[in-house]
C-alpha cells in the first residue's frame, strides 16, 4: 500500500536521473579511512583472553596442517614399499592414548577409514594366522609385534608431554606403517597357497 | 637284577622312540628344457632349498624328499617353470624336502619357503625371495632384489654391482655385504648390519633393531634412517660430501668429526655439512644413540 506522497510510477522516463544524499557522506568516510589502528582497535575492543584462544587456535590449526602434511608425505612421499600394506593416514585413532594430551592429540590425527578397516581386519585374523606359524616363528613374531605395540606407546607417551615435536610425529607414523608392514606380512606368510 | 632289567627297558625304549623319529628319504629328480631368461618359480614349505646357476638352458631338480611330502610338481611353460612341494592335504607342514635347483644363470628367480632355509648363487637375474622362518642366503649381481621374511634372517652378498634391493623382516636380523645401487631395508626387532660399495639411496627403518652402515655413497646421494629404540651408527663416506640432519629424542648423539651437538631440554640435534654437501644424510630416534663418522 502506498502512503499519501507517494505515487505509483508508470515508466522508468519519469525517474530522476540522479538522487542527491541529503548530506555529504564523504567527510565521515574520509576521517574513518585515516583513523590510525588504534583508533579502530578502540571502536571493536577485544578482550586479551579472546585473542589468546584466537593464538591457540591458529596454533592447533597449523598442528593440525604439519601432522597432515607429515601424514601426506608418509603416505606418498617416503612409501616402503616391496607390496606392503597402504600407510595409515590417521596415525593413532585406534589405539589407547597413553595420557589425556596424547588423546587430544589423537583426535587431531585425520581419520581414514580405509586404514582403519583394513588394520581392524588385520588384527581379527592376527591370532589364527600367527597360530599356523611354525613354532619358533610365533614367539618372534610375537615379540616383534609387542615391540610395535611399546614404541607406539612409548611415543605417544613422549607427543603427550611435547605435542608438537615433529621428530616424534615423523616416527610415530612410521611406526603405524611398519605395524601395517609387520601385520600385511604375517598376514601373507600365513595365507594357505600363497606364501608371503 | 632289578637295575639290569630298567636299564635294558630303557635302552629298548630309547632305540625304538629313535627309529621312529628317524625320517627316511627318498630321492626325487627331474629335469625339464627352460628359457635362459625365464621365470623360475620354486616353493618348499620344509628343509631346504639350494639354487645355483648353469650356462644350459635347463632346469636340473634334484631332491630328498621326507616321508610328510606327497610329491614335487615340476611344470615347464615357454618361459615359466614351476617346482612345488606338495603335501598331503591336512598336513600339518612338517614334511621336509631338500631340494637342490640348477636354473639358467640369467633366470628371474621367484622363491617362497615357510621355514625350508635357502641359499642362491650363481643367478643373475631379478629375484623375489619370500620365507616366513625360514633363513635365506643370496648372491646377487645387477639385477634387483626383493626378499621379505617373517622371523628368518638374511644374508645378501653383492658384487658392487648397482641395483634395486628391497629387503624387509619382522624379526629377522640383515645382512648385506658388497652392495651399490638403491637400497629399501626395514626390520622391526631385527639388525640392519648393511655394508654398500657405492649407494645412490639408502632409506632404513627400525623400530628396535640396531643398523649399522658401512661404505660410499655416489655424488648426490641420499641416506635416510630410522629408528625408535635402536641405535643408529652409519660410516659413510661421499663424493662431494653430504648435508646432514641427526636428531633424536631421548638419545645421544656423536660423530668423528669434532661437529658440536646441540643439547636442548629435550633431545639432541647435529646439523652441517661435510666437503661440497652434494649428498644428503638424515638420521632419527627417539630413544637410541646415534653415531655418523664421514670416514670408512
Amino acid at each position: 500500500m502506498n502512503g499519501p506522497d507517494e505515487r505509483k510510477v508508470k515508466s522508468l522516463g519519469e525517474l530522476p536521473v540522479a538522487i542527491e544524499p541529503p548530506r555529504d557522506l564523504w567527510p565521515g568516510i574520509e576521517a574513518r579511512l585515516k583513523a590510525p589502528v588504534a583508533t579502530v582497535a578502540a571502536v571493536s575492543p577485544r578482550p586479551a583472553g579472546a585473542r589468546l584462544a584466537q593464538l591457540r587456535w591458529l596454533a592447533a590449526a597449523a598442528m593440525v596442517a604439519s601432522v597432515a602434511v607429515g601424514v601426506w608425505i608418509g603416505r606418498e612421499v617416503l612409501p616402503l614399499s616391496g607390496g606392503a600394506a597402504r600407510a595409515p593416514q590417521s596415525a593413532t585413532a585406534t589405539a589407547l592414548p597413553a595420557s589425556p594430551e596424547g588423546a587430544a592429540l589423537n583426535a587431531s590425527y585425520v581419520s581414514d577409514p580405509r586404514y582403519q578397516r583394513q588394520r581392524t581386519e588385520l588384527l581379527r585374523t592376527l591370532q589364527a594366522r600367527i597360530e599356523a606359524m611354525p613354532p619358533p616363528a610365533r614367539l618372534k613374531v610375537t615379540a616383534s609385534l609387542a615391540t610395535i605395540e611399546h614404541a607406539k606407546e612409548d611415543l605417544e607417551r613422549a607427543l603427550g608431554k611435547d605435542p608438537s615435536n615433529a621428530l616424534l610425529q615423523e616416527l610415530l607414523i612410521n611406526t603405524y606403517q611398519d605395524e601395517m608392514r609387520a601385520l600385511t606380512d604375517v598376514h601373507e606368510a600365513s595365507d594357505p597357497g600363497r606364501g608371503i | 637284577m632289578r637295575t639290569f632289567f630298567t636299564l635294558s627297558a630303557a635302552v629298548i625304549a630309547l632305540g625304538a622312540s629313535a627309529l621312529s623319529a628317524a625320517e627316511t628319504y627318498k630321492p626325487f629328480d627331474k629335469q625339464v628344457a627352460a628359457q635362459p631368461r625365464g621365470i623360475v618359480e620354486i616353493s618348499n614349505t620344509s628343509g631346504s632349498v639350494e639354487v645355483t646357476a648353469t650356462d644350459r638352458p635347463e632346469v636340473v631338480v634334484h631332491g630328498e624328499l621326507g616321508d610328510g611330502v606327497e610329491r614335487v610338481d615340476v611344470t615347464s611353460e615357454p618361459d615359466r617353470t614351476v617346482i612345488k612341494v606338495v603335501l598331503p592335504s591336512h598336513s600339518s607342514r612338517d614334511g621336509d624336502a631338500k631340494l637342490r635347483v640348477q636354473v639358467p644363470k640369467d633366470s628371474e628367480l621367484h622363491l617362497a619357503t615357510v621355514s625350508a632355509d635357502a641359499s642362491i648363487t650363481g643367478v643373475l637375474g631379478v629375484q623375489r625371495l619370500n620365507a616366513v622362518s625360514g633363513n635365506v642366503t643370496t648372491e646377487i649381481a645387477g639385477a634387483d632384489l626383493e626378499l621379505k621374511t617373517v622371523s628368518g634372517d638374511v644374508k645378501v652378498r653383492g658384487h658392487g654391482q648397482a641395483a634395486r634391493l628391497y629387503v624387509s623382516t619382522v624379526s629377522g636380523d640383515v645382512h648385506l655385504d658388497h652392495g651399490a645401487g638403491d637400497l629399501e631395508t626395514s626390520s622391526v626387532s631385527g639388525d640392519l648390519l648393511l655394508s654398500l660399495n657405492s649407494a645412490r639411496s639408502v632409506h632404513a627403518r627400525t623400530t628396535s633393531g640396531d643398523l649399522r652402515f658401512e661404505g660410499k655413497l655416489t655424488r648426490g646421494a641420499s641416506f635416510d634412517a630410522a629408528s625408535v629404540s635402536g641405535d643408529l651408527n652409519v660410516r659413510a663416506s661421499a663424493e662431494g660430501g653430504y648435508a646432514y640432519e641427526i636428531s633424536t629424542f631421548s638419545g645421544d648423539i656423536s660423530n668423528c668429526f669434532d661437529a658440536r651437538v646441540d643439547k636442548k631440554s629435550v633431545g639432541q640435534s647435529l646439523s652441517g655439512s661435510r666437503a661440497e654437501g652434494a649428498g644428503h644424510m638424515r638420521l632419527k630416534t627417539m630413544s637410541g644413540d646415534i653415531e655418523l663418522c664421514d670416514r670408512n
